[in-house]
């Protein structure tokens, strides 16, 4: 196995609208989250998405951007991906902090000053695992 | 035909997708011939995992990567 980054912009955009669609696909209507759904999860092509919905492939490539459009204006009104995305950062920050301070062997040898260090530890990775 | 598409795992806010080998006629139901990698968009830049091996086995079958696994095999430098 082979461990390397890719940074092709239709890949993250892939992942855009994934992150787009757990915030807002509920706003979707129930078509409208088949076809995006099988096109950003499934990997479907239009093509596919077309014969199985019988709509036509230009008609799969509308509504994908139709709701491409409708999330991104979710987004740009309320931000939450991208308030998600900076408390996620910052807290997997905190997080990384407390695991260096834990490893200080000075500072462990206070039972008061390790026990807090271990609820930082502790409730960061809830709210990471909760967000 | 045998496609080989990603296909998304992981919890709500946390994609995270395999990249499977499967019949293109059963994208929905899950059931996959074999794994052959991982794509991992939260991490920046987006991570990924290929057995090469693999890869280049099926594409000499004839499977059809999808556009997105296609893209990711050529920044692996996986070829036909």
């Amino acid at each position: 196995m082979s461990e390397s980054a890719v940074k092709e912009s239709v890949i993250e955009g892939r992942a855009r609208k994934a992150y787009l669609y757990d915030f807002y696909g509920e706003l979707l209507n129930e078509h409208q989250r088949q076809v995006y759904s099988d096109f950003v999860f499934n990997d479907m092509s239009l093509g596919e998405i077309a014969e199985d919905e019988g709509i036509s492939r230009q008609g799969v490539s509308d509504l994908i951007k139709r709701c491409d459009a409708k999330l991104e204006n979710y987004e740009s009104r309320l931000h939450l991906v991208d308030k998600f995305m900076k408390i996620k950062s910052d807290v997997e920050k905190i997080h990384k902090s407390a695991e260096i301070l834990k490893a200080s062997e000075d500072l462990c040898k206070n039972a008061e000053i390790l026990k807090n260090i271990v609820g930082i530890e502790e409730i960061s990775n809830q709210i990471i695992e909760e967000l | 035909m045998v496609k080989i598409r990603l296909r998304r795992m992981g919890q709500k806010k946390a994609p995270f997708y395999r990249i499977v080998v499967s019949d293109a006629r059963s994208p929905r139901d899950g059931r996959f011939i074999e794994e052959i990698g991982t794509y991992d968009p939260t991490k920046d830049p987006s991570v990924y995992n290929v057995d090469a091996e693999a890869a280049k086995k099926w594409l000499a079958n004839g499977a059809q990567p999808t556009e997105t696994v296609a893209r990711i095999f050529k920044a692996a430098g996986i070829e036909k």
